[in-house]
């Protein structure tokens, strides 16, 4: 149904083979039992992932990985937003993967790059605070520095994975001067540290698990800087560059899901002797959905496209891209509920899943609101 | 009005606040007061003990004649009991759909089921369900499978129904059935009473998408569950025009919603204040985006400016419909404008918080950190089921375009 930009040969067996594997993987029963689990993934099928080099997907062949693109991530990405996968894949791979991957020393890649690409860890990003927005001005948590080592004391919110987590890519303040950009560090933290302490978060979308992390006066090496000390936040720019492109591509896959569900209801479902499809009313609602999608793919695409050649549009398409995709994957999933009727409003059917999953990535590094702001002083600059 | 009018609503006023501070339960209305669980033991105890004084003494109970049961009195005296009520607040009665069946009875119920059942419920002391949807009938009422079968003077019923608000504490319930499988659509359906006691009727749980441990909605299975005909509600095979009575009532055009000021489900008056977004106001205040609060932004004071429009316009429309019931000259299609709006703007106004809220739209009532208890959530979830239950908006807009307007039917 969708309108692809040709997807190369190697590209479209790579879709078939995630969509095949995940629907065998990961059918509802065990995203329902995912749901209800304390830490929400399954190690063995994470084992699995990484024997068909899912999380070494980008990385380097030196690093275990199989050196293919950005796109080609996204295009997993979007099978795991179809399936509504649990798991630590986007925390480890998008969030920690690539930027140790983008601005790691040689030493810090060949530590973690072939422990993620195997399978053997997890990992996730502790960025956000109380706000529980990514903005350097709150960042407050502090990483003081003592001998050849910092010491960390403060918490973090809204962290994906933490009980999965085999370590933390934390964002603390090592300095504070006029420009709060100024002075944030990233840090590799490793989880079982004493000190650290995890609390569950109660949260809409319980496939994707959040925590509270707390950590009391933990050390760390500064051998365990990635990037440069006081110089974090471009990095967690780029991270949110990435991560943004990534929740966009499990948005369509999300969406678009919604969306045949949906017809598929409509062509079978019987009321006042008719299929129900019939109804103009319903039939403009499904176009309305087809219409938004398609949109949403075209964006998503576009922006991928331009992370993987780091083109100068790069930013700008991505904020697109999440914006759009968040409104649409929001207007989708919700006429998805209202097109099943009182079936789609039950916990047993599998709307509300989509429904949850796309409200937690529209929320996720910056909603619609956020974006547009973004792309309004950004255009701003563009005539100036 | 004369003065001796005026003297005597004043006195009345007087009266029902010394009822209230009489009867309010200890610290009422002070953070020290503490409710009990909505469902449990304690609140059910509450709410019928409650109500019964309320109709005691000529508090509750109007547009129902007093030979049913009813509370007769002027409307200036209803609204200034209203407004004193509605000022304090006070335990609310769970009748659960009760009120439907009232309007239901007094429309096609004999006398004595009038006097048998209306009672009970303005005082509070009853609980009603609904038996109407079926997971094959939603929208197509008319449609319902399940079967009324007469066997002497009883009726054998059987068969499921869903969605049933207040599954578990019902007392009693309604029912529409198919009575005569010969008969044509909507000549074919009976409108039953039956008490929930009643050997062959068993319920369960209904979970929905908003995640409760406790359902709010249940099913309903009827198995060989057999009733007297004494609780058959209008004739046989004329369920159908019964049901209509009920589901305007629903939708808020009922007459007893009607005399009480309640047209348009509106509730309560006096709580609210002008506008009624003064809690979207002060979340706007304590959100903090691009370093300036929501409320700095004009977009956002716009978008609230508009749902206070709203919410006055539906306040406006409900005295000018409450009016027309009271008049006699309302068809009943009117309440589904007013279902269909308060449902889809409840959509949007639990939406528009959560886009204040951002990142803490996700965190669910029970977390420490939810902000106002997750209330902002899960209103916003829970809105996703009110723009399909008692009646769906695209259902809503055919009743507009078709009965009100009078374009052809068609699809």
């Amino acid at each position: 149904m969708a309108i692809e930009i040709p997807l190369k040969e190697e590209q479209v067996m790579l879709k078939k083979m995630a969509r095949d594997f995940l629907a065998a993987e990961s059918p509802k029963t065990f995203v329902r039992k995912m749901m209800a689990d304390e830490v929400g993934y399954s190690p063995e099928l994470w084992k699995k992932m990484a024997g068909l080099g899912w999380q070494g997907l980008v990385f380097p062949e030196e690093f275990g990985g199989s050196a293919m693109s950005f796109r080609d991530l996204t295009i997993l990405c979007e099978e795991m937003g179809r399936a509504v996968l649990p798991g630590p894949f986007y925390s480890t791979v998008i969030l920690v993967g690539l930027p140790i991957l983008e601005f790691g020393t040689d030493a810090q890649k060949k530590e973690f790059l072939p422990k993620i690409a195997n399978g053997d860890i997890v990992c996730t990003l502790a960025a956000l605070e109380e706000s529980g927005d990514l903005y350097a001005d709150d960042i407050h948590f502090k990483a003081k520095p003592r001998g050849a080592e910092y010491i960390l004391n403060g918490t973090k919110l809204f962290v994906t994975d933490a009980k999965a987590t085999d370590y933390y890519l934390l964002a603390a303040r090592t300095r504070r001067t006029e420009n709060p950009e100024d002075g944030i560090t990233l840090f590799m933290v490793g989880a079982k540290e004493w000190g650290v302490y995890v609390t569950n978060m109660t949260i809409m979308d319980q496939t994707r698990k959040q925590y509270e992390v707390r950590f009391t006066n933990v050390p760390v090496s500064a051998k365990n800087i990635i990037g440069e000390v006081h110089k974090g936040w471009p990095i967690l720019q780029q991270i949110a560059l990435k991560a943004c492109a990534a929740l966009s591509a499990e948005m369509v896959g999300v969406g678009e899901t919604a969306m045949e569900m949906t017809i598929d209801y409509l062509k079978n479902r019987q009321a006042f002797g008719v299929v129900i499809g019939s109804f103009q009313a319903l039939k403009h609602k499904a176009a309305d959905m087809y219409v938004a999608m398609e949109y949403s793919r075209s964006l998503m695409e576009w922006a991928s496209e331009c992370v993987k050649e780091n083109d100068p549009d790069a930013a700008i398409a991505v904020a697109m891209a999440k914006a759009n995709c968040g409104d649409a994957v929001k207007f989708v999933t919700d006429a998805g509920v209202q097109l099943h009727g009182g079936i789609g409003f039950t916990w047993d059917h599998d709307m509300h899943l989509y429904f949850k999953r796309g409200r937690y990535n529209d929320t996720a590094f910056g909603d619609g609101n956020y974006h547009k702001e973004w792309i309004a002083r950004k255009l701003e600059t563009n005539i100036m | 009005m004369t003065s001796g009018d005026t003297k005597k609503l004043d006195a009345l006023r007087e009266e029902v606040r010394a009822f209230l501070g009489k009867n309010l339960p200890a610290n009422w209305g002070t953070p020290a007061y503490k409710a009990p669980e909505q469902g449990s033991p304690e609140a059910t105890t509450l709410s019928k003990s409650f109500t019964k004084k309320l109709y005691e003494a000529g508090y509750t109970g109007f547009g129902v004649p007093a030979k049913f049961g009813g509370v007769e009195r002027p409307p200036q005296e209803i609204a200034v009991i209203r407004q004193e009520l509605g000022r304090r607040g006070y335990p609310m009665p769970n009748v659960g759909l009760g009120r439907l069946v009232v309007d239901t009875l007094l429309q096609w119920g004999t006398d004595e089921q009038k006097k048998r059942f209306i009672p009970g419920i303005l005082s509070g002391q009853v609980h009603w369900i609904e038996g109407f949807s079926e997971p094959n009938a939603g929208s197509d009422l008319a449609g319902v499978q399940c079967t009324a079968v007469k066997k002497g003077d009883k009726w054998v019923i059987n068969g499921q129904k869903c969605w049933t608000s207040g599954w578990d504490y019902g007392e009693w319930g309604f029912l529409l059935c198919k009575s005569d499988p010969q008969a044509p659509r909507h000549r074919n359906l009976t409108f039953f009473l039956f008490d929930c006691s009643t050997k062959g009727f068993s319920r369960k749980p209904l979970r929905q998408m908003t995640g409760e441990a406790h359902a709010q909605y249940g099913e309903l299975f009827f198995d060989d569950m057999e009733i007297t005909d004494d609780l058959r509600v209008g004739e046989v095979g004329r369920g159908w025009y019964v049901s209509m009575t009920t589901l305007i009532a629903e939708r808020g055009g009922g007459q007893v919603g009607a005399a009480s000021g309640e047209a348009g489900l509106q509730g309560l008056q006096g709580a609210r204040s002008l506008g009624g977004v003064d809690d979207l106001i002060e979340l706007a205040q304590n959100t903090k985006h691009f370093g300036q609060t929501a409320w700095d932004d004009a977009g956002v004071r716009r978008r609230i400016a508009q749902f206070a429009i709203e919410n006055e316009a539906q306040r406006a429309y409900g005295v000018r419909l409450g009016a027309l019931i009271r008049s006699g000259n309302a068809s009943g299609n009117e309440a589904s404008m007013s279902k269909l709006t308060r449902t889809e703007q409840g959509k949007r106004e639990g939406d528009f918080a959560c886009e204040l809220l951002a990142t803490y739209s996700q965190v669910l009532r029970g977390d420490p950190r939810a902000v106002n208890n997750g209330n902002y959530v899960y209103t916003m979830m829970f809105s996703r089921g009110t723009t399909i239950y008692m009646g769906t908006s695209e259902i809503c807009r055919n009743i507009l375009s078709e009965r009100i307007l009078g374009l052809p039917r068609g699809q």
